[in-house]
């Protein structure tokens, strides 16, 4: 590809393609490093667990871009999938759909606490979900008194739907929670690129200031992305309680760094206003990939995998910030010489 | 006469006791580029302000089409059609031209992608301008910024665009095509506000032009029934009696400083004069005349790239702040909240930050002992006036944050001292003793380079005054040739650069 195709294609764009060739590599690599390694087995481990985190991902997403932080969302993933378990064990005849709006309204109901402190009393999100983050586990504990769900304790629809598999070619299958995942990515995806109102959430963290200026009530725009973040954690509680069955106190923990590191290698900027969630979507995938295959790598212990897993953040942020300025400075050397010729052609 | 699209009815505004605006009254009529003019302060920004909503004025009132309108925020601002331009234009880096031109528009809840893109090639073409939209802000140029806000203004249905000196960071060619896109916005029927310090610019294009200084409105005028000489005469004619009068010189023949043909490229050029120990130097300009870029370079913080600067008798090529204030050079600079003080932190710690090394035990620990001692004598000395020195900075009065710059600086015993804009916002009682500790520190064998905005000041100060426009030194007057109208006939350009 020559520089002046590069140039015409978007930023956006570059990135995504950006990231397709990266896991492509990847995937070659540990395709000569591990056994037995590209078939489909290696496609249903990835994708079930995508289906779970991609929504968390795509949550922290709208939040970053708002030039703000979602710590809370691992803690909210573990609350509301006990509290559906909870809830299903005691009703097993609950309708279904009525079992995925409780668990979205109680994550949005704690996106909303977050968003309140955050928007309206101007304390720094990395503050306020940093609170919320072990006040929402401790209130698991408390909630959960000591018990866990179990499997058996769940109905047989809930436990099978993540595993049911929709499209079977040979080992590989495309499964519902996977499906789900992707179609709600999808439609975030839509809505965010092209719904009115979603321009705002670039707006604001790109410059809030001109924001102001242009009469965008930036509080309201904070409050939505946070009870949006809430209400994808919430959702993804539901399907988290639906592939592992057996929920304990420390569900989800952890999931917060883990959806801030897909979204910031799906080139999400952690200063807001740029990023998109497709690139969250593939940043996930491709941080799932290496951490499942790493497992699998015998010659990197245990121990190294959260090392190679920081490294490939630093890598990654860091490649795509000197890539991205390079660019800039290209496209505005070109935009200076064509503004210079058409001076000339003028006089 | 037409009716007013937009007019300013007797409004005041006032900033704790500072009053910005008394009793301003304005009108704007359809299909007009009105132009004001005014010293720095003078009220221009609390104006526009005023009439893009986003203050409110405590008396009198905005109309618009003659009826009375409570203008709250800068939405309900645009939605009654009035917009503004700024120097510094307000743009999303992360959206592209499109994004930006109909970042608030209102309508369907679904974005029609193609028919926005086609919408803002046609706004972009209306102002004459060639601008691929899809391009990501970040990129652009100041000057097309400008044109993007002024897209962004069209697609709302101005119909009074306020542009706040648009061309001052603007190429010459890039200014003459702004000013043919306000006339053409004009002809069109929008009234067009047009602030801007070049005066050969206001009567290129502006049809009535409008003074106003200390807040107050003097005069409106055709510009055809005025001449640069009266407009000057009015931005500056204050009663000059309130004001202080001009010290003694304690200037010496022992030059300090000696600057030769000083430039930084794209910036300013040619700068050169001497200082002498003894002496207070004043430069005197508009904004964007640069003056304070050339007290960067002399400290340090951004190196001039021609020229030379000799200093107590030897060559000096400052780097960084710290090789400036190892040679004996402080700066205090204008912006005290910015770059000045660290406002949450206690008086006594701002007053030692600069030359905290000295207060250092041998274990290498702050000695707290010797910082109260300091603080308490530059309290005395400045007469800071605080219960104590532990309180934050940000809990004083401007002066007397002044009085702690003034003192974080001072304590570094410098030979040269820079202080930039040293009495912006502060009461006219504390103004006098900054003066007083200028002259006093010259005194004492200390050089002063005083660069102001405020005349009264500069003729208050000034042994000589180096007049700057638009990065050019355009002269240096003796205090006995300098008065308020012929510096500002430099500063504006209508007395030519000798």
């Amino acid at each position: 590809m020559n520089k002046q195709s590069l140039l015409a294609l978007s930023p956006q764009l570059l990135r995504i393609l950006a990231l397709v060739a990266v896991t492509g590599l990847i995937l070659l690599f540990f395709a000569t490093q591990i056994e037995n390694y590209l078939n489909g087995r290696l496609f249903n481990r990835i994708s079930s667990s995508v289906a779970v985190m991609a929504l968390i991902a795509t949550g922290q997403t709208l939040v970053i871009l708002t030039r703000n932080i979602d710590l809370s969302v691992g803690s909210t993933v573990g609350f509301t999938a006990f509290a559906a378990g909870s809830l299903i064990t005691l009703m097993p005849d609950l309708n279904p759909a009525l079992l995925v709006a409780y668990a979205a309204l109680l994550g949005a109901g704690f996106g909303l606490v977050n968003g309140l402190l955050v928007a309206y009393a101007s304390v720094p999100s990395i503050i306020v979900t940093l609170a919320t983050m072990a006040l929402y586990r401790s209130l698991l504990v408390e909630f959960s008194n000591a018990k866990s769900i179990t499997s058996e304790s769940l109905p047989a629809w809930l436990v099978d739907f993540p595993n049911l598999p929709v499209i079977s070619i040979g080992d590989l299958q495309v499964r519902a929670g996977f499906l789900v995942a992707v179609t709600i990515v999808f439609l975030a995806h839509l809505a965010l690129t092209r719904l009115r109102p979603a321009r705002r959430i670039f707006a604001v963290g790109s410059n809030p200031e001109a924001a102001a200026m242009a009469g965008i009530d930036s509080r309201r725009v904070v409050l939505v992305a946070f009870i949006l973040s809430g209400m994808l954690a919430g959702l993804a509680g539901f399907m988290f309680l639906a592939r592992f069955g057996n929920i304990t106190v420390v569900a989800g923990l952890g999931f917060e760094l883990k959806s801030i590191a897909a979204s910031v290698v799906g080139g999400v900027s952690i200063n807001g206003g740029s990023g998109s969630v497709i690139g969250a979507f593939l940043g996930t995938i491709l941080v799932d990939l290496i951490d499942s295959s790493l497992v699998r790598w015998p010659i990197v212990s245990e121990f190294w995998r959260e090392a190679v897993l920081g490294a490939m953040i630093l890598i990654a942020v860091a490649v795509d910030t000197l890539f991205i300025r390079r660019l800039d400075r290209m496209r505005a050397a070109r935009a200076h010489e064509t503004a210079l010729a058409q001076q000339g052609a003028k006089s | 006469m037409t009716q007013p699209t937009l007019a300013l009815r007797s409004v005041s505004k006032s900033f704790g006791m500072t009053a910005a605006l008394t009793d301003m009254t304005l009108e704007l009529h359809p299909g007009e580029v009105h132009a004001i003019v005014g010293e720095n302060g003078a009220g221009k920004s609390t104006m526009i302000k005023i009439m893009t909503g986003i203050y409110q004025p405590d008396t009198g009132g905005v109309e618009i089409d003659g009826t009375p309108v409570l203008l709250q925020g800068s939405k309900a601002a645009r939605l009654r059609g009035v917009a503004a331009v700024y120097q510094e234009p307000m743009v999303f880096p992360d959206l592209d031209v499109t994004e930006n031109i109909f970042i608030s528009a209102t309508g369907s809840l679904w974005l029609n992608k193609s028919a926005m893109r086609r919408a803002a090639i046609d706004l972009i073409a209306k102002i004459g301008m060639r601008l691929d939209v899809d391009r990501m802000a970040s990129g652009l140029t100041l000057a097309e910024q400008q044109a993007v806000e002024i897209a962004r203004a069209l697609s709302q249905n101005v119909r009074v665009l306020i542009m706040d000196e648009p061309t001052a960071s603007l190429s010459a060619h890039e200014a003459a095509e702004l000013r043919r896109v306000a006339r053409a916005l004009a002809d069109q029927g929008v009234a067009v506000v047009y602030i801007s310090h070049r005066l050969e610019e206001i009567f290129q294009l502006a049809d009535r032009v409008s003074v106003i200084r200390d807040g107050r409105h003097i005069s409106t005028r055709l510009v055809t029934a005025t001449t640069p000489q009266l407009m000057i005469s009015e931005m500056v004619g204050r009663d000059v009696g309130n004001y202080f009068s001009k010290m003694q010189s304690t200037a010496t023949q022992d030059v300090l400083l000696s600057v030769r043909n000083l430039g930084l490229a794209g910036i300013f050029e040619g700068i050169a004069f001497d200082l002498h120990r003894g002496e207070v130097f004043c430069m005197a300009g508009l904004i964007g005349a640069r003056r304070t870029d050339v007290a960067l370079a002399i400290f340090g913080i951004t190196p001039a790239n021609a020229g030379t600067i000799r200093y107590k008798g030897k060559h000096l090529h400052a780097k960084s702040p710290s090789d400036a204030m190892a040679a004996g050079i402080a700066y205090v600079c204008e912006d005290r909240r910015k770059l000045g003080l660290a406002m949450e932190l206690p008086i006594r710690w701002n007053i030692t930050l600069a030359t905290l090394s000295r207060y250092l035990s041998r274990l290498g620990l702050v000695n707290t002992q010797a910082e109260r001692h300091t603080a308490a004598d530059f309290r005395k000395r400045l007469n800071i006036r605080t219960p104590d020195a532990e309180i934050p900075v940000g809990k004083l009065s401007g002066g007397n944050q002044q009085k702690v710059m003034l003192s974080k600086w001072l304590n570094m015993n410098p030979d040269l001292l820079i202080v930039d804009e040293p009495t912006r916002g502060i009461d006219i009682g504390a103004k006098a003793e900054v003066h007083d500790l200028i002259r006093q520190f010259a005194a004492q064998g200390g050089a002063v380079l005083v660069i102001s905005s405020d005349l009264p000041e500069v003729l208050a100060l000034g042994d000589r005054i180096l007049v700057m426009r638009e990065g050019i030194q355009m002269a240096i007057l003796d205090h006995a040739d300098a008065s308020q109208e012929r510096i500002m006939a430099l500063a504006t350009g209508q007395e030519k650069a000798a």
